[in-house]
């Protein structure tokens, strides 16, 4: 289900219950970085009931933990409750939304036992009360919860086929959140043939979204992975996965982008690990890619993207980055795939239109910018075609990479020869460039020059507009007074281009 | 955004092909070590640019991907709301004076060309103090570090109206003063007209990196004038640690003075004898 719809609604209940969440947010954000800084990012999702808003006002909490015994005599009552089981097990459910009750329950003899057998079992609703249970008992973050949940994989990876699909969907989730307890996890999870039965899921499954998205979801705990990567990828590039992750990634209007987020994030974590491309290439990935982009930066430009949208907009701009860098040209410098120019616009709108809310995304578009450019005089002349450049001279006040980044795209274009520089120069760059050549960090500066000796070279007007825009005393301060790096080049393009004496080996 | 909305939504025919973008002819393809330009260097010099276009492979566990990262695990965490302030926003670049000795930063090209412009600008080579326009460090030049213009302003009125157009010359310093003060309005304790010996500091002998005229350590270090002085006595000269770029691009009357005429210190310290002008 499409879930920033539920997220708002919680948050938004009152300003207290904002508070807590906004500071919440905080925390887990802190602590996502700290994960992602020591490599181990993972998440486990929580899945979202309809009931579970009503729910959660009823539910007392006494504030005192669950005993085993009582532990014990709700399994007893699970066990011998005949017609009750179902309702024993909400119960039991209930309970288990506590993670305190993780640990304790795991540790009640034959809790799990009893648990898989009603999962096992004859009874559809119980089963299904059963796969609740579970289900809360994966998001622990005990590993040994995940590990003595490991009796119930058969049959998780079983009902992958079955035809009750709320079922199917619990299991997924069950078991993606359960890859990451460790390495005896995820051994047994391969040997019983968790990317097979994903593969047939999908495959049977595809009309129905929220299944879609589940597999994608679980997918993507898969190849996160670091440590089983070379296991798990062959596999998921045999298992014929990745032909319907492409198809999925046009996003269906009425159920949501929940599925094309998924099968994106999947295909950024295959794209991204040293695997063998050019079968994702056969399945034309860049073309879709491509053109999915298009399409969503109209719907930016047009202000009319929907909530969330940048979560599938990130990786497919990653997909697409990396996979024209690992791309072999074609003649003119333009990979296959990639057919309609407007994606040079598409990521100008991105770029432009997440810089205030999320400047990586700008940092990543004019990334992907960078790899269309480089050595490509078809994407130079389309940059210039479409009159992009004083876009791009807009976001060179911001740093963090974003004005190098613009830097190197310029940089690209100018490279190609006199006609790109002329052009370069009527958009308006030799100004711009006279205000970076200003800034404090050196890397902009030395990227800076850089810039401004390929346009010299081309074209000895360039020369004379330095001259207006008193760049020459600029090379001055920094050939005096700043580092090496900047310091070399500024001396060179002054002889070169400004002081009429014989050159000076300023190599020594 | 709007010519790119209407790039994106182009009715009829919207999809543009690549091929049908009409290409501009390469040339002059930059090589990192083309040789230089120079007619008459015989030495080659070795071009110390790098810059070549590249396409950057970035790997998921890459340091830059950090931020989309971590908002989708937010989201898979049910905490992705944009709502809450879910902003990263981004940094502006500072700017860096590049002047040595004041490596200021500001945040704004304003800021930075503002303080250029105040304190870089029309700066005293000799002295180093900072005028806010051409025309006052002419002036300040002329009046401070010109040996012959005591020597003239004996026999004729060499004492410009500090404001600028008015042309009006007088032989004195405190005529000068009167005439800013009646015609042109200033107030009596214009900065920039202050009596010299009130709101001189203790000189000290500035740096000459080039060579002025006759030896840096004598009277044009400022010793010569007793006349009024013009200079900025900003706040900055207390705080004022920046050195000034050693070459100025303003014509100095101190450096055409050949060397070999000594105006000498004997003269000179008659003037400094305080004999003061009508």
């Amino acid at each position: 289900m499409w879930r920033l719809k539920a997220v708002r609604h919680r948050a938004s209940r009152s300003a207290k219950d904002l508070e807590e969440f906004k500071h919440k947010r905080r925390e887990h954000e802190k602590a996502l970085r700290q994960a992602r800084r020591d490599r181990q990012l993972i998440s486990k999702r929580v899945l979202l009931n309809e009931d579970e808003e009503q729910e959660k006002d009823v539910m007392e909490t006494d504030g005192a933990p669950v005993s085993p015994d009582q532990i014990r005599e709700m399994i007893r009552s699970v066990q011998y409750g005949g017609e009750e089981r179902d309702t024993h097990l909400a119960m039991l459910r209930k309970t288990l939304r506590d993670p305190q009750t993780h640990l304790i329950f795991t540790k009640v003899e034959n809790s799990m036992y009893v648990l898989v057998g009603q999962l096992s079992g004859h009874n559809a609703q119980c089963q299904l009360q059963a796969a609740h249970c579970l289900q809360e008992l994966s998001q622990s973050p005990h590993l040994g919860v995940g590990q003595a949940c490991l009796a119930a994989t058969p049959y998780l990876l079983t009902y992958l086929s079955s035809p009750s699909t709320k079922l199917t969907e619990l299991c997924l989730y069950i078991l993606g959140n359960l890859w990451p307890d460790g390495a005896l996890v995820r051994e047994k999870l391969l040997a019983q043939g968790i990317v097979t039965a994903l593969a047939n899921c999908i495959q049977n499954q595809r009309f129905n979204l929220a299944v879609v998205e589940a597999v994608g979801f679980t997918l993507s705990q898969l190849l996160q992975e670091k440590d089983v990567a070379d296991k798990v990828i062959p596999l998921v590039m045999a298992s014929g996965l990745v032909p319907h992750l492409i198809s999925f990634l046009t996003p269906d209007p009425e159920f949501g982008l929940g599925p094309a987020i998924e099968c994106a994030w999947c295909l950024h974590y295959l794209m991204s690990c040293d695997v063998d491309t050019s079968a994702l290439l056969n399945h034309g990935v860049i073309s879709h890619c491509s053109n999915l982009l298009i399409t969503l930066g109209g719907a930016t430009a047009k202000g009319s993207a929907e909530e969330g949208l940048e979560l599938l907009i990130w990786p497919l701009l990653r997909c697409l980055g990396n996979l024209l860098a690992t791309e072999v040209y074609e003649g003119a410098g333009c990979p296959v795939g990639v057919e309609d120019a407007r994606l040079l616009v598409a990521l100008c709108v991105f770029s432009q239109a997440y810089l205030s809310s999320h400047s990586a995304l700008t940092r990543e578009s004019l990334w992907v910018l960078n790899n269309l450019t480089a050595d490509s005089p078809v994407f130079c002349s389309a940059m210039l075609f479409f009159n992009l450049v004083p876009h791009l001279l807009q976001l060179l006040p911001f740093s963090k990479g974003i004005n190098s980044m613009v830097l190197r795209i310029l940089g690209n274009i100018a490279c190609k020869g006199a006609e790109y520089c002329v052009q370069l120069t009527y958009a308006g760059l030799l100004p711009a460039l006279s205000a970076t050549l200003r800034m404090a960090d050196p890397d902009v500066v030395t990227l800076s020059l850089e810039v401004l000796h390929l346009l010299s070279t081309c074209s000895p007007q360039v020369a004379e507009e330095f001259g207006r825009l008193n760049i020459v005393p600029l090379l001055e301060a920094i050939k005096y007074y700043n580092e090496k790096e900047q310091c070399v080049r500024a001396s060179y393009i002054l002889d070169c281009y400004f002081h009429k004496h014989p050159m000076v080996d300023h190599q020594s | 955004m709007s010519d790119l909305i209407k790039l994106l939504d182009g009715g009829d025919e919207p999809r543009i092909g690549i091929y049908t973008i009409p290409v501009f002819k390469t040339s002059n393809e930059i090589k990192p070590h083309h040789l230089a330009r120079g007619g008459d260097g015989i030495e080659e010099n070795i071009s110390p640019f790098t810059f070549t276009p590249q396409r950057i492979r970035l790997d998921k566990d890459d340091e830059s991907f950090e931020d989309g990262d971590v908002h989708r695990h937010l989201y898979l965490q049910d905490l992705a709301a944009t709502l809450a302030e879910d902003f990263q926003a981004p940094k502006v670049s500072e700017f860096k004076c590049h002047i040595a000795g004041c490596r200021q930063l500001f945040d704004t090209l304003e800021g930075y060309e503002h303080h250029y412009n105040s304190l870089h600008r029309h700066v005293c080579s000799s002295c180093k103090r900072s005028f806010p326009s051409n025309h006052l460090l002419d002036i300040h030049i002329l009046e401070w570090h010109d040996a012959l213009f005591q020597v003239m302003a004996e026999k004729q009125c060499m004492y410009q109206c500090l404001v600028e157009g008015c042309g009006l010359k007088f032989r004195t310093s405190k005529e000068r003063k009167d005439h800013l003060i009646k015609t042109h309005s200033y107030p009596s304790d214009f900065r920039f007209d202050k009596s010299k010996n009130k709101s001189r500091i203790k000189e000290k002998t500035p740096q000459q990196k080039d060579v002025c005229m006759v030896d840096p350590s004598s009277v044009l270090s400022g010793e010569l004038e007793n006349s009024n002085s013009m200079d900025i006595s900003l706040p900055q000269m207390s705080e004022n640690k920046e050195l000034v770029l050693p070459k100025q691009q303003k014509p100095h009357y101190s450096y055409k003075v050949p060397s070999s005429v000594c105006f000498g210190q004997g003269s000179v310290r008659g003037f400094r004898g305080g004999r003061r002008k009508k």
